[in-house]
């Protein structure tokens, strides 16, 4: 009889205070609450309204993800260099922040399959003369510093042997410098680049082209080793894509063709 | 919580890169300081020269680089001028903006320094027989460089650790950018900032000591 309380007592104690090894999935159904860190000078995919609050695409997407997880969403704002210290150090769960998914990077975060695809486009100054990605060599080019495009565009600098590189901490500087003549040209996603030139905040600059580079596909990040998140990461990119919410966003965000988020001939 | 397996060996990789880096930096921070001090004693001069319009000219600029952040200073160099259509490249931005710092702060340090030093001694060296600028070069010039030494040297750690501020207007060839774009292209971000932290502070110390040796000499007496 005692023997069998004490079992009992025993089996109750441990059910009730730990569960064997929860990991980040369970914390984040457990605590109610999910972090992501989304980049809020990013515009289409992240900025603020006029009230300050967070919005664009990522944001919208953050939302989704809490919906689906039967959590609320909090949205924490990380620039670019900031969005893997902040989920090191555990202030946010998941990355939603637009994040091109390079071999280099995923040896220190877990990615999932892409959830976007970025095309890159040349925005130049109108009095650089630049009107196509070629007419860059030899001048002055910036981009967002820890960007796809910016280590792609510094690669092409070097490569070309002329011409000069400037990163630039937010995307915003990079088009303030753009429309006061001290870069002459910037790579950067075709949304973004739309999306500032059509605000007017920067005269003189236009869109004047794409960049060859390879499409930018952006992945959702979490701790490497975080299995079980990233495994139900994944499933959720595949059914915003399949019940439609993908181009539904996309087309409040950025409208047109929708990017194709496969390569043909290959499984992810 | 933190979960973050390091890999020094994927950093120290690196470490050539970071260390051309950080001649960058202490090439920024020594010419800073070079042009820093000349303006510093044209600004002491015109404070003391009592024309009203040249002590109005150095009393703002003290009270504008002592009294705002040096980020603001650099940022304006490169993206206030460039709304003027003066553009000045990275680097150059940079430097205006640690010089300007610099000599604020650098101009207070010599006033101070006069202070220190009593009127009772120009007037002796006067009635000694020596003309103002002689008192002033003899007397009390030597006695100002003295007290301001050291906290010159003050301003010149600041102006080390002040290049990394350079980020902000796209500066990529000093030690802070080469450890922000190394941290981009792979996020190892503690690895490389760690490293960053420890040269920075390498070169700060090897400062503060060597202005140390040398004020022991300069000063002996």
């Amino acid at each position: 009889m005692k023997t069998s309380v004490l079992a009992f007592g025993l089996v109750a104690a441990t059910a009730l205070t730990s569960p064997a090894h929860a990991d980040k999935l369970d914390d984040i159904i457990g605590s109610g609450t999910l972090r992501c860190a989304v980049v809020l000078d990013f515009p289409p995919m992240g900025s603020r309204d006029e009230n300050n609050n967070p919005i664009g695409f990522d944001v919208d997407y953050c939302n989704d993800l809490a919906k689906a997880l039967g959590v609320t969403a909090e949205i924490v704002e990380t620039p670019f260099p900031e969005r893997i210290p902040a989920l090191m150090s555990g202030r946010v769960d998941v990355g939603v922040a637009s994040t091109s998914d390079t071999l280099e990077r995923a040896k220190t975060v877990g990615m999932t399959m892409p959830y976007f695809a970025f095309e890159m486009a040349v925005t130049s100054n109108d009095k650089s003369g630049i009107k196509s990605f070629e007419d860059m060599k030899g001048k002055v080019v910036g981009a967002t510093a820890g960007t796809f495009e910016a280590i792609a565009l510094e690669n092409q600098v070097k490569a070309w042997g002329a011409g000069e590189f400037r990163p630039y901490q937010t995307q915003a500087d990079v088009f303030l410098a753009l429309s006061q003549g001290q870069i002459d040209a910037t790579v950067s996603t075709s949304t973004v680049a739309q999306a500032n030139v059509k605000t007017g905040k920067f005269p003189g600059i236009s869109v004047v082209g794409k960049a060859p580079f390879d499409t930018d596909y952006v992945a959702l990040f979490t701790n490497r080793e975080e299995y079980g998140l990233i495994n139900y990461l994944n499933l959720f990119i595949n059914q915003q894509v399949r019940t439609g919410r993908y181009t539904e966003l996309y087309e409040k965000w950025v409208g047109g063709e929708v990017p194709e988020l496969t390569v043909n001939g290959v499984y992810r | 919580m933190f979960s973050y397996t390091f890999h020094w060996n994927q950093a120290l990789k690196a470490l050539p890169q970071m260390l051309d880096g950080a001649l960058i930096t202490l090439q920024v921070a020594l010419l800073s300081m070079v042009i820093g001090l000349a303006l510093a004693l044209a600004l002491t001069a015109c404070r003391l020269s009592g024309n009203r319009v040249l002590g109005g000219i150095a009393a703002t600029w003290v009270e504008i680089a002592r009294n705002t952040p040096a980020l603001f200073q650099i940022y304006m160099a490169h993206f206030g001028l460039g709304n003027f259509g003066i553009h000045l490249s990275p680097y150059t931005a940079l430097l205006v903006g640690i010089a300007f710092n610099n000599a604020g702060y650098l101009a207070e340090n010599f006033r101070g320094a006069l202070k220190a030093i009593p009127d009772t001694q120009t007037r002796a060296g006067r009635s000694l027989g020596m003309t103002p600028v002689q008192a002033f070069r003899y007397i009390v010039l030597p006695q100002m460089l003295r007290v301001a030494f050291l906290p010159a040297t003050n301003q010149m750690v600041w102006a080390i650790l002040m290049t990394s501020l350079g980020v902000t207007v796209g500066m990529n060839s000093d030690l802070a950018g080469v450890t922000q774009e190394l941290n981009a292209r792979s996020f190892r971000t503690f690895e490389f900032f760690a490293l960053a932290a420890v040269i920075y502070y390498v070169i700060a110390k090897a400062v503060t000591l060597a202005a140390r040796a040398l004020a022991s000499r300069l000063f002996r007496y």
